[in-house]
């Protein structure tokens, strides 16, 4: 097992790519301090296969962007569990927005959810990781943290920043033992609807865009999520990881492979 | 190249870069807007500057962290001059916390100005720019929307934002003839600052000690000198003229290669 009583801290496990890490995880003997807006009611199933596991989770429900509350929360983890050994920012949240006509507090609530909830996780996790001098930062971002939405500025610019966060962070934190890394990842079944725009043709045949037409889901995110967590990536540090079977590499439409 | 008669919005334009781009713009025949926030000294010495050779200049105030204001500003410019032809985007805050040191309020601060301040500037200018379905919005970023500072996580998180607005409202605002592009200035000297709070990128007392560090200034800088406000000017007056009007969404590194080393 390659995490086995390692601590992992998923700041959002509600949504797809939360059950897919636990589960991929679980089978690798991680323990969890699972953060649930649910309060761990949308998780059950994810829950129960921890603890026939033998594995322990922590489940909590805080404002990622409070550092009193992520401190607070980190230290009563620390008493049940331990201390975090890698840290999994996945909230993303995607609202549409135009840059015309966008309101302020839609524009302020994408940058907190999206950028800095990771900015206060990293600090909040990163402290207790440099005081053991090791430990993983894994956000978990878009390809639309470089290319253009064409529908959701918003989602776009705080991915952007969460990049330039990652960087930072490789830096500081890399001097304490601590790989921090960012994937980027898309696109996944449905993320057309999602990124649904009047203006980009990115999705237009975006499964045949990905050169072998197959698209990935979360738990291929899952194995990437496991090696940037496991010793095996020691020296992958600061990187951007595109996740996307090569769909932004797409250029000649007519050479699509079709069925 | 002309951009006489065009009418220019500079934010932050008291200091530094902005008051670079304010000068060279207004000596090539633009009005300009000279913008600044708390104290008008800056102000006023470029608006000397620029009238000094007969230039046009207006001076307008605003916190860019606050919409009203904002929309205040640009009324006022575009007023008194028919419009706003040019937006620079310049006036962003660099408080060098350490990455500890940052917190809640801090991260909201400058986000709020660099980021969010630079977005509704855009907003406020956009419907002057779709009366004449023309328009050039020019945003300051730096070098570290893509390489870490090392001494500001927050400040290169908000150039990393600005990165991915520039070229968000390439595509959006294409459909009224508006073009967006994005400069990254690395290491301008911008002399002695007043502001104690907003640092420039590099000091003269920094480059003292890059100098001691670093050795030759060739080995930080190829071209054997940091960049001047002057430089970042032209390039300015360029992305304002007709000549740029295909170019749209992109970003220029403008560093003297420093950043290839």
């Amino acid at each position: 097992m390659k995490l086995h009583n390692q601590i992992v801290f998923i700041t959002d496990a509600d949504c797809r790519t939360g059950s897919s890490l636990i589960r991929r995880l679980t089978e690798e003997g991680a323990q969890f301090i699972l953060n649930s807006r649910s309060g761990g009611a949308a998780i059950a199933s994810e829950l129960t296969s921890i603890y026939a596991a033998g594995s322990q989770a922590f489940v909590v429900n805080i404002d990622l962007c409070s550092r009193a509350e992520a401190d607070e929360m980190l230290k009563e983890a620390s008493l049940q569990l331990g201390t975090v050994d890698i840290l999994i920012h996945n909230n993303n949240v995607v609202m549409p927005a135009s840059i015309e006509s966008c309101e302020e507090e839609r524009f302020l609530q994408s940058l907190n959810v999206n950028a800095k909830s990771a900015f206060i996780c990293t600090q909040a996790a990163g402290k207790q990781m440099a005081d053991k001098q090791s430990g993983k930062i894994i956000y978990i971002s878009s390809i639309h943290a470089e290319k253009p939405t064409g529908s959701s500025f918003c989602y776009s610019a705080s991915k952007g920043a969460v990049k330039m966060l990652s960087k930072e962070a490789a830096l500081v934190l890399g001097r304490s033992g601590i790989n921090v890394n960012t994937i980027e990842l898309g696109p996944v079944e449905g993320d057309n609807e999602k990124f649904r725009s009047s203006l980009s043709t990115l999705y237009n045949d975006y499964e045949y865009k990905v050169p072998n037409a197959v698209l990935g889901d979360y738990d291929d995110l899952a194995e990437l999520v496991l090696f940037l967590s496991s010793g095996e990536s020691r020296y992958i540090n600061g990187s951007d990881i595109r996740l996307d079977g090569g769909f932004l590499l797409h250029y000649m439409n007519f050479k699509m492979k079709r069925p | 190249m002309s951009i006489a008669g065009k009418i220019a919005l500079v934010t932050g334009a008291g200091t530094g870069i902005g008051q670079g781009v304010a000068v060279e713009l207004a000596r090539r025949g633009a009005k300009v807007a000279i913008h600044y926030n708390q104290s008008d000294a800056g102000a006023n010495h470029t608006k000397q500057q620029i009238d000094e050779f007969g230039g046009d200049a207006i001076i307008v105030q605003a916190n860019v962290a606050n919409k009203q204001e904002i929309e205040r500003m640009v009324k006022n410019a575009a007023d008194q001059y028919g419009g706003i032809d040019i937006l620079v985007n310049n006036a962003a805050l660099q408080l060098n916390y350490s990455f500890f040191d940052h917190d809640e309020a801090s991260f909201d601060r400058m986000m709020g100005i660099n980021l969010k301040g630079y977005w509704q500037c855009m907003q406020a200018v956009i419907p002057y720019m779709k009366a004449k379905q023309k328009g050039r919005i020019i945003n300051m970023s730096s070098v570290h929307s893509k390489r870490p500072t090392d001494f500001d996580v927050v400040y290169s998180m908000t150039k990393g934002g600005i990165r991915m607005l520039g070229r968000e409202s390439a595509i959006e605002l294409a459909q009224y003839g508006i073009t967006v592009n994005t400069i990254e200035p690395g290491a301008v000297d911008v002399g002695k600052q007043s502001a104690r709070e907003s640092r420039p990128i590099i000091t003269p007392e920094d480059m003292e000690k890059h100098k001691k560090t670093a050795g030759h200034i060739r080995n930080k800088f190829p071209l054997g000198r940091v960049g001047t406000p002057l430089d970042v000017a032209r390039l300015v007056c360029f992305i304002a003229s007709d000549e740029s009007e295909f170019m749209t969404g992109s970003s220029i590194r403008l560093d003297g290669a420093s950043m290839l080393l």
